[in-house]
């Protein structure tokens, strides 16, 4: 009698100090983030943790979100599927936290998607293939420009800006590679043109020259191109300028990076790239790039930018609904029209996409210059 | 025409970095029965510490380089009696574990120190190349030839005229025979494994330049290699050379004639065609396999 007494003392006594650690915690509102702290993206999850921070300690500075402070909670994905899996199931087991920041890898949010369809509560992604948003998961909300964006993007610049109308188009046969090939493709069907080239490459390959010959052969005078890494644009790049291709050159986001310049050096001089995150593209750009540099002491880009923009946008959309009930949160995100995020202004449609177009920008003697923002309606 | 002659070009110089690379798998099967799953990992890290003396240490490029060959000559030593030489009684398989093992734990160690971006190197010379009407030779392509040429001519020297050279090849024919002959195995095994990783080395700081520095430059270039040395006869220097050659020129024709995206896997066709028709590849070995 007196054992079952004492054990029923003990699990009241054990709910009371239950009740006191939540009450402790209740002006707190958390965040779970997925990013890689380890395996080959390491070095990328590290400028997307510094985002996510930034944007918190400017919401907390500014009063929080309804009086309550924001904080982050993070795992590691190991850059792998099974890993992103593991973390956001962590994460969700955490009643307490509010919304999410998914990955920047597409194939890693259609890993977590089913569980994030179970758990029900609102995730911010980077990964920019576009069935990602329009596979019936509700819970998915964008913040960077899908990919059947940056084609229609690279063609209409190409085409209308430039003026160029025989394409060769040059791209990775990986899932990234032909999926914007056939955008692309799309896109100039569209402007009622038919490219004159159309030229995949395995990743990793050593040697460019069948590729740029083929180039050269062709006769193109613009070329589209979807590098998924920078070692392959980076040899691309030399062999075009050695076997002297003229061709003006449109290139998806690979070709802007720091690292596409430190490879290629003066042979990138004078391409066009797009860009979801460009420092000069807007006023608040400018000041989210100033900030990131004071602290990373690095340049910013998409890798950052994203996890910045997620953050606030949640935060918007929990102080507009007054509530962390993640159906309230929901209608909030998608309530959010004209939104000027740091990769560009933010107008929710039904699927989750916020944005929707790109920068481009132009690689001038070394320096990537912002030349202009193109957004689309539909 | 002149498309022809940029591609066989280009195809000889890619051809002779398999090469390179060939030559080092080749060596260490002589000497000790095994294939070196991690040779190309010393090209890898041949080429980082061209990177971290020219970059982070300043040094001169002509200064780093006998520096980055001493350094792999080092690593070599150390491969030997961390991964050969422990299991040295026991059969093929367990020792081919262990450089696979050695090869992922060397090229994850690179990737924690210098994260997944890729580095450049600067090219040994500053011109780009030399064009001669419509085909251009570039700068890097040809030493990388004028190397393999020079090396080749240094190993055969080396293996046919000189004592340690026949020491060295005794061996990797009859270990057991040659230490009767007073032949010290050990330290002959220990002279190969440094003499390998320097070549590997080596090859790496030739092809940096072009592939630039990442820790995936090993097993870029490892896999044709160890194709090119059993199209070649695996165990034949020969071989070696000529088996790296003829497939450099063949995907980069197969590429552009055929098809790109199959290009890796017209290395890889010749390889079954090889496989199927002379197994022992086009100079075979010198010594039958022992039963």
């Amino acid at each position: 009698m007196s054992i079952r007494h004492t054990t029923v003392c003990a699990i009241i006594a054990l709910a009371l100090g239950c009740a006191v650690a939540q009450a402790a915690s209740a002006g707190e509102i958390k965040i779970g983030m997925v990013t890689p702290i380890t395996g080959p993206a390491a070095e990328s999850g590290k400028y997307a943790q510094i985002g996510a921070k930034l944007a918190i300690d400017e919401i907390n500075a500014a009063g929080g979100v309804n009086g309550n402070t924001l904080t982050l909670v993070v795992e590691d994905d190991q850059t792998t599927n099974p890993g992103a899996v593991a973390a956001f199931s962590r994460l969700a087991s955490q009643s307490d936290i509010s919304a999410f920041l998914g990955s920047i890898r597409s194939t890693q949010v259609d890993a977590m998607s089913p569980d994030i369809t179970k758990l029900g509560k609102p995730v911010f992604i980077g990964g920019t293939a576009p069935q990602l948003t329009h596979q019936g998961n509700q819970w998915l909300f964008r913040c960077r420009p899908n990919d059947s964006y940056s084609a229609r993007v690279i063609a209409d610049f190409g085409v209308d800006t430039l003026g160029l109308k025989k394409w060769a188009i040059v791209h990775s046969t990986d899932a990234f590679g032909t999926g914007g090939m056939t955008a692309l493709t799309a896109a100039l069907k569209s402007h009622g043109l038919e490219p004159t080239l159309v030229q995949g490459y395995p990743n990793q390959s050593p040697d460019f020259s069948a590729v740029v010959l083929a180039v050269k052969s062709s006769g193109a005078d613009v070329i589209g191109s979807y590098f998924t890494f920078e070692n392959d644009l980076g040899i691309f790049a030399k062999q075009l300028k050695q076997f002297g291709v003229q061709a003006k050159w449109v290139g998806s986001p690979s070709i802007s990076t720091s690292t596409a310049l430190k490879l290629a050096g003066p042979t990138l001089n004078g391409t066009y790239g797009i860009a979801d995150f460009a420092a000069d593209s807007s006023p608040e750009a400018k000041a989210f790039a100033a900030k990131y540099e004071a602290v990373a002491h690095a340049s910013a880009d998409n890798f950052s930018s994203w996890t910045f923009d997620a953050v606030h946008i949640a935060a918007k959309a929990m102080t507009d609904a007054k509530s962390t009930e993640p159906a309230k949160v929901r209608e909030a995100i998608l309530a959010i029209k004209g939104y000027k995020g740091v990769e560009g202004t933010y107008t929710f449609d039904q699927n989750g996409d916020g944005l929707h177009g790109y920068n481009i920008v132009k690689n001038d003697g070394g320096k990537i210059v912002f030349d202009k923002h193109v957004d689309y309606a539909d | 025409m002149a498309i022809f002659l940029q591609l066989l070009f280009t195809g000889i110089g890619i051809g002779a970095v398999y090469s390179l690379v060939a030559l080092g798998f080749v060596l260490i099967y002589r000497a000790t029965n095994v294939v070196n799953f991690a040779q190309g990992e010393f090209a890898m890290l041949g080429a980082y510490a061209m990177v971290v003396l020219t970059q982070d240490l300043g040094l001169p490029y002509w200064a780093a380089i006998p520096i980055s060959l001493a350094v792999m000559g080092l690593i070599g030593a150390l491969f030997n009696l961390g991964v050969y030489y422990p299991l040295r009684h026991r059969s093929f398989l367990p020792v081919v574990i262990s450089t696979i093992g050695a090869s992922i734990l060397l090229t994850n160690s690179v990737l924690v120190g210098y994260g997944p971006a890729p580095e450049s190197l600067a090219g040994m010379f500053d011109f780009p190349g030399i064009q001669i009407g419509e085909v251009f030779l570039d700068s890097q392509y040809l030493l990388i030839i004028v190397v393999t040429i020079l090396l080749v001519a240094f190993q055969y020297f080396f293996f046919e005229h000189t004592l340690l050279g026949k020491k060295m090849q005794a061996t990797s024919q009859d270990k057991e025979m040659a230490s009767l002959l007073g032949i010290p195995v050990a330290r002959m095994i220990m002279l190969t494994f440094i003499y390998s990783a320097i070549l590997g080395g080596l090859a790496g700081i030739l092809v940096a330049p072009i592939l630039f520095v990442s820790v995936g430059l090993g097993s870029q270039v490892a896999l044709k290699a160890f194709a090119a040395s059993i199209i070649g006869g695996f165990g034949d220097v020969t071989g070696a050379i000529v088996g790296g050659l003829s497939l450099g020129v063949i995907e980069t024709f197969g590429a552009a004639y055929i098809s790109v995206p199959y290009k890796d896997a017209f290395a890889f066709l010749v390889l079954f065609g090889f496989l199927l028709i002379r197994p022992q590849g086009i100079f075979g070995e010198k010594v039958a396999q022992k039963a």
